[in-house]
């Protein structure tokens, strides 16, 4: 069973500054909420360099591929279409449907790929939710939250919570 | 001194932008005043509108079962004016659905920080334009279940493809791409803001709605880690794409060879007259949107005054297109060209005097006046600052920009080369029906779209908000911003202080 405490802070700074504090301590497991991307949060949790750009590099370029090799197949290959002699494969006709493709594929990637991979979303439930006053998250509060480890019963954590300026710290456990 | 030092500081203060948001804001009054109305029980105003939308919406199914079931005998469409109503509205809302990409997209990589609070409007105008744009195409094949294999490249029995090779299978791409992801960089956009309102709803089942619909989105940094790059490759992909896609509209006439089609001008010159209609519809949904909604503090005087920036420079884009294009017909000597477009100006000479009787000569006048003549009052601070006049001009130049649709396809295709098949065009009422139905089948979505989700991107304001406090806090904005003050803290004690630097 997971549990978290969960922090709520007046403003992003010090939010930004205690996640910065726990990790420095060596504290595993930290994660921060804000209705807005806050600046400095990133490094802070010390994230790792994002996937996002390579992989919609790579769905693009499979796309635009995909997209050429299917105006080519079908036209020149499969299903010859004689307009006025001209030549079966054309590449100067075939530029847009190409870029097209190449867009197409590129932003269901971005999209379907960020949700459900990067993100793991859908997930209508997640432990932070059992706090009524998470709430907030979404709206205009901060909030850090952090994991704790098997048997510990968090007080420690509570406190330095408090001492960083925390304006409420809730404990939260995953329903089983 | 000549000039007094209160008429400096007041010419420098006129100069620098209006405030990107009204009042003192913070994250608590954002979100009670966007969001605040998602709860709120419909007006009678707002009803009554459904209502009327709805009406229109009925006509548009009769006029859609009539043309489907009796084929488009049924329009006004004849040889040679084979493409009539059907392309010019096809058109006419693909433009308009421009601008939506065009500020989310273009505008964030330039950093314009006004596209914030109107972004999420002009992108659901978007969506629904585009929507309204699709339906003519595929009721113009006559067949729409055919339309498939003629159209999608998908394996049927009848083992044929496609032509890639025609510029209306272009066409198709570009507008399924454009819809598809005009759409998921929107709903993108909308996830923490559909958090937002399932954490500030009140009754079970609406979070349980917008918590369906925010897919459990939580606003963790993890999260924003990822979703602020994916949301700028959106962005960065949308803007060659909302280019692409009437640059490829514009090959539907220009890759042919009809007099007053065939035109190199025509990607640049339709691509600008796209971006002028979808501004010009975007002020025309977003005034009396601003007023009811009570949206006036994130809406504010500065960015309608950006927009109507944006419709002069394009409308004298379009203006240049269209002198160019007269004089081309004139400079090219090709005589087909040269009666075109003198047939469309009505002023004629030689042997062609004959046909200055030309019944669609009034519709190019139109043009020309709500286009290029209207536009100009955006010249004026007065034109730019006054409500009144940017919503009237902004609805004559949707009304000229469907002129222009119905000069370049109607008046170009019936003198076309050859003179025994020259006839008029009327639109009959099964048209006309499905032009008034489509506005109000536009209208019924944007009104469900103003109840049931946030109109102005929240989050986005938010920490927008957020960045201009800390700005103006480590003073990195200019002495004279507005950018975050408020007119109101410029109190007399200020002033002087000012005064004093001035000095």
């Amino acid at each position: 069973m997971k549990r978290l405490v969960l922090a709520e802070f007046a403003s992003p700074e010090p939010m930004v500054e205690a996640a910065r504090k726990l990790r420095e301590s060596g504290r595993q497991g930290l994660d921060a909420y804000s209705p807005y991307p806050v600046h400095g949060i990133d490094e802070a949790l010390k994230l790792p360099r994002s996937k996002v750009p390579l992989m919609a590099l790579v769905a693009g370029l499979t796309g635009a591929a995909g997209g050429y090799v299917l105006q080519w197949w079908t036209n020149a290959v499969d299903y010859l279409i004689n307009v006025a002699n001209r030549p079966a494969h054309a590449w100067p006709t075939n530029i847009p449907v190409t870029f097209e493709s190449g867009v197409l594929l590129c932003a269901l990637s971005l999209f379907f790929g960020t949700l459900f991979y990067f993100f793991r979303l859908p997930r209508p439930y997640h432990p932070v939710f059992e706090s009524e006053e998470f709430r907030s998250a979404s709206l205009d509060k901060f909030w850090v939250s952090a994991e704790l480890k098997e048997g510990e019963d968090g007080q420690d954590l509570v406190r330095t919570l408090r001492d960083l300026g925390a304006r409420r710290v809730t404990q939260v456990a995953e329903e089983t | 001194m000549a000039i007094s030092v209160a008429a400096r500081l007041a010419a420098r203060r006129a100069l620098e932008p209006l405030p990107l948001l009204e009042g003192d804001q913070d994250d608590g009054t954002l979100n009670k005043t966007l969001l605040g109305y998602v709860w709120r029980r419909p007006g009678k105003g707002w009803l009554l509108l459904v209502g009327l939308g709805l009406t229109g919406t009925a006509l548009l199914t009769v006029a859609v079962v009539i043309t489907v079931a009796k084929g488009i005998g049924m329009w006004g469409n004849n040889i040679p004016v084979a493409w009539a109503f059907g392309i010019i509205n096809f058109v006419w809302w693909i433009g308009i659905g421009h601008a939506g990409t065009l500020i989310s997209a273009i505008l964030l990589l330039f950093q314009q920080k006004w596209r914030t609070s109107i972004n999420r409007f002009a992108e659901a105008m978007t969506l629904f334009a585009v929507l309204q744009a699709a339906l003519f195409p595929v009721l113009h094949t006559g067949r729409p279940w055919f339309a498939i294999y003629w159209l999608f490249p998908y394996p049927s029995t009848n083992r044929i493809w496609p032509q890639f090779k025609s510029p209306l299978m272009w066409d198709v791409f570009a507008v399924s791409t454009y819809f598809i992801t005009s759409l998921l960089f929107w709903y993108l956009g909308l996830i923490p803001d559909l958090a937002a309102l399932r954490d500030s709803s009140s009754k079970r089942w609406m979070r349980r709605v917008y918590g369906i619909m925010s897919f459990g989105w939580r606003g963790s940094a993890r999260h924003w880690h990822h979703y602020k790059i994916a949301y700028l490759l959106l962005a960065g992909l949308a803007t060659p794409l909302v280019l692409s896609v009437h640059t490829i509209v514009s090959y539907d006439f220009a890759v042919s060879i009809v007099p007053g089609w065939h035109e190199t001008i025509f990607p640049p010159y339709f691509v600008a007259g796209a971006v002028f209609s979808g501004f010009a519809m975007v002020m025309t949904l977003m005034v009396p949107a601003r007023r009811f909604l009570r949206l006036k503090h994130v809406v504010t005087p500065r960015h309608l005054e950006a927009m109507c920036k944006i419709m002069l420079t394009t409308s004298l884009i379009v203006g240049y297109g269209y002198l160019m294009e007269h004089f081309i017909s004139w400079y090219s000597g090709n005589a087909a060209d040269f009666y075109q477009y003198a047939n469309r100006r009505g002023i004629l000479h030689g042997p062609f005097k004959s046909a200055a009787q030309d019944p669609y000569i009034p519709i190019f006048w139109l043009m020309v006046f709500c286009n290029v003549v209207v536009p100009s009052i955006f010249w004026t601070k007065w034109g730019r600052t006054n409500v009144y006049v940017m919503w009237f001009a902004s609805i004559l130049i949707n009304v000229g920009m469907w002129c222009e649709r119905f000069v370049i396809v109607v008046i170009s295709l019936h003198r076309d080369y050859l003179p025994s098949s020259w006839t008029i065009y009327k639109p009959t009422w099964v048209d006309l029906s499905l032009l008034f139905g489509t506005i109000c089948f536009f209208s019924t979505l944007f009104l469900l779209f103003l109840k049931f989700l946030p109109a102005v991107a929240v989050q986005e304001v938010k920490e927008l908000r957020h960045e201009l406090d800390t700005e103006h806090e480590r003073h990195e904005l200019p002495e004279f911003s507005q950018e975050a003050i408020h007119p109101m803290e410029l109190e007399v004690g200020e002033e002087d202080e000012q005064e004093e630097k001035l000095r």
